[in-house]
């Protein structure tokens, strides 16, 4: 299967925290090779913005709400379901760090935790639940979970992030192992370091100028879901990037 | 696809309106066909509320129906039947002489000094449709009140007053045809839609006489999508409603206002012709009756159900006995 025959025109992808970043560039991406999108953000005002520009290209709709909300879920799915009938991929890639400056451990208070666990785990396994039976009732689909090298690495300050990315990435594993036999497969992306809000937020002080641009890492992503045999696959994108 | 599937069963063209069948308006039969073709759902169009969601949008035309079927007479006394088609200005008309050849220049004379001249045949190769000047002594509207009746084919068994070819969203007079996906549509439904959250704009399509035969090309026809409307459909895309168009006569008109995947504020004179190669960039569902299998009304179907599909809409509103034409039943599809 070469990478134009899985991005089929009239296919559907669901992308998380899409008006800025890594998921407007993938959403960017995807609306390049004809998928119709549905698009989650919290800011109305730059989702809106986002969608109009993209619906140039394929139909686009674009729902502003919070991942951790259960009916703002519901919704999502409800809009692939009934605007389009199907759902062929999902990026979960809403994430949050919490609160800057980085907590260490001994200071993350347990609101702050559950906060980033609900956004990094819980709301990415709703949304997975709910969208598996829209999948499975086509030609099965993918799932992408956003991932981060802070997931694998012991980096100080990044224990409520990077426990809760290690947490989605086990999860994943799972998921793939229980859905084998089925036409769905898991992928784990670590877009590496990007030029992002999420960045600023955690590391204020760094330049951003040696930083990778998210429209750069967006095509890296696209090129494993249509590689993508096993129905588990962890890729590192910007190593990728660096391979092609 | 073989129109052979499409064609009009026996017996099943409504020859008369549903009030006259002792049914009201709104009690016609609906067939709800999903856009895969795999389900194919008898309802009452009363249900209608039910079956959309909080979100969808439904479009209507708002042109309403000219009493445009006139008769005339001749320099040799015989009488002329003609159709007043479209206005393309003040006193110029596109107008369809029946079942008698015309020659350019002819004049043909009408009740209380008024007359039609006709000037040049539309198409050269086919003289169905001929540019002419239209002369009434009287406003027009008032002189079609008086002496116009509503366009008539053989199926329908009599005349029927104006009333029973509006739509309850006519506003704007102009079209040669009732846009007839509307007809069923009475206040207690639209209540029943509000009620939903079902929101319904309207736009303009004077809809012309329909297409003779097979071959021929759908006419341009004038139209208006207003601002409002343009923005009720990206608003209800954007927020993953779906959009229905109310009759193939709204199709025409908004996918004529479709720029870059969104609906932008529109007039003039459209001769779009959709087709399942052009497909639909706005609708995503359709409302329409049960007509011919004309050309240009089956690719425009197909641009919303497949070859196949289409074929086991019909064969089963065939069977179930749907009944045809502008008196007829309805069948959503989306």
């Amino acid at each position: 299967m070469n990478e134009n025959s899985w991005f089929e025109r009239g296919h559907v992808a669901i992308v998380t925290g899409a008006s800025q970043g890594f998921g407007r560039a993938v959403a960017t991406e995807l609306a390049g090779r004809g998928i119709a999108l549905v698009l989650d953000a919290r800011g109305a005002e730059l989702l809106d913005e986002t969608a109009r520009r993209l619906t140039e290209h394929v139909p686009v709709v674009a729902i502003a709400g919070d991942v951790t909300d259960g009916a703002h879920v519901h919704e999502l799915i409800a809009a692939a379901e009934r605007r389009f009938g199907r759902l062929d991929l999902v990026v979960n890639n809403a994430s949050t760090i919490g609160r800057s400056p980085l907590p260490r451990l001994d200071q993350l208070s347990p609101a702050m935790l559950e906060r980033i666990y609900a956004t990094n785990v819980f709301a990415p396994l709703h949304l997975i639940q709910h969208a598996l039976p829209l999948m499975q009732r086509n030609d099965g689909g993918t799932i992408v979970n956003v991932s981060s090298d802070a997931a694998v690495n012991a980096y100080a300050g990044w224990g409520g992030y990077g426990s809760a990315k290690a947490a989605l990435e086990q999860l994943s594993r799972i998921l793939a192992e229980e859905l084998s036999g089925s036409n769905v497969r898991v992928i784990v992306a670590d877009p590496g370091d990007m030029a992002t809000a999420l960045h600023r937020a955690a590391l204020p002080d760094e330049d951003p100028a040696g930083l990778a641009d998210p429209k750069d890492v967006a095509p890296a992503l696209l090129h494993a879901i249509a590689a993508a045999r096993e129905p588990f696959t962890r890729v590192v994108l910007q190593e990728q990037l660096a391979a092609r | 696809m073989s129109a052979a599937a499409l064609i009009v069963p026996l017996g099943r063209e409504a020859s008369v309106p549903p009030e006259r069948r002792g049914i009201a308006r709104d009690e016609v039969r609906l067939l709800v066909s999903d856009r895969a073709g795999r389900r194919h759902a008898d309802r009452s169009f009363r249900d209608l509320p039910l079956l959309l969601r909080c979100g969808d949008l439904l479009v209507a035309n708002d042109s309403g129906t000219l009493p445009a079927a006139l008769t005339a007479r001749r320099a040799d006394g015989t009488a002329l039947g003609v159709h007043l088609s479209a206005r393309i200005a003040e006193g110029r008309w596109i107008v369809e002489p029946r079942a008698a050849l015309v020659a350019a220049g002819e004049r043909v004379d009408l009740p209380e000094g008024a007359e039609i001249t006709f000037v040049a045949p539309v198409d050269a190769g086919n003289p169905r449709l001929w540019y002419a000047t239209v002369a009434t002594p009287l406003p027009l509207e008032t002189f079609l009140a008086r002496h116009g009746r509503p366009i008539r084919y053989g199926y329908v068994s009599e005349g029927f007053p104006l009333a029973d070819y509006q739509t309850i969203f006519a506003r704007t007079p102009g079209s040669a045809e009732m846009p007839s996906a509307g007809r069923p549509f009475s206040a207690r439904v639209v209540d029943g839609l509000a009620a939903a959250g079902v929101r319904v704009a309207t736009l303009t399509l004077h809809a012309g006489v329909s297409s003779a035969e097979r071959s021929e090309r759908p006419m341009r026809e004038p139209f208006r999508v207003p601002e409002s409307t343009a923005s009720a459909v990206n608003e209800t895309r954007l927020r993953g409603g779906r959009v229905i168009a109310i009759g193939t006569t709204v199709v025409r008109a908004l996918e004529s206002a479709a720029r870059r995947g969104a609906a932008v504020a529109s007039a003039g004179w459209t001769d779009l012709i959709v087709t399942p190669e052009r497909g639909v960039a706005l609708v995503d569902g359709l409302l329409t009756g049960f007509h011919e299998p004309e050309a240009s009304h089956l690719d425009l179907l197909r641009a919303f159900l497949d070859d196949a599909a289409l074929r086991t809409a019909y064969i089963h509103a065939a069977d179930s006995g749907y009944l045809w034409h502008e008196f007829g039943d309805l069948h959503l599809v989306f």
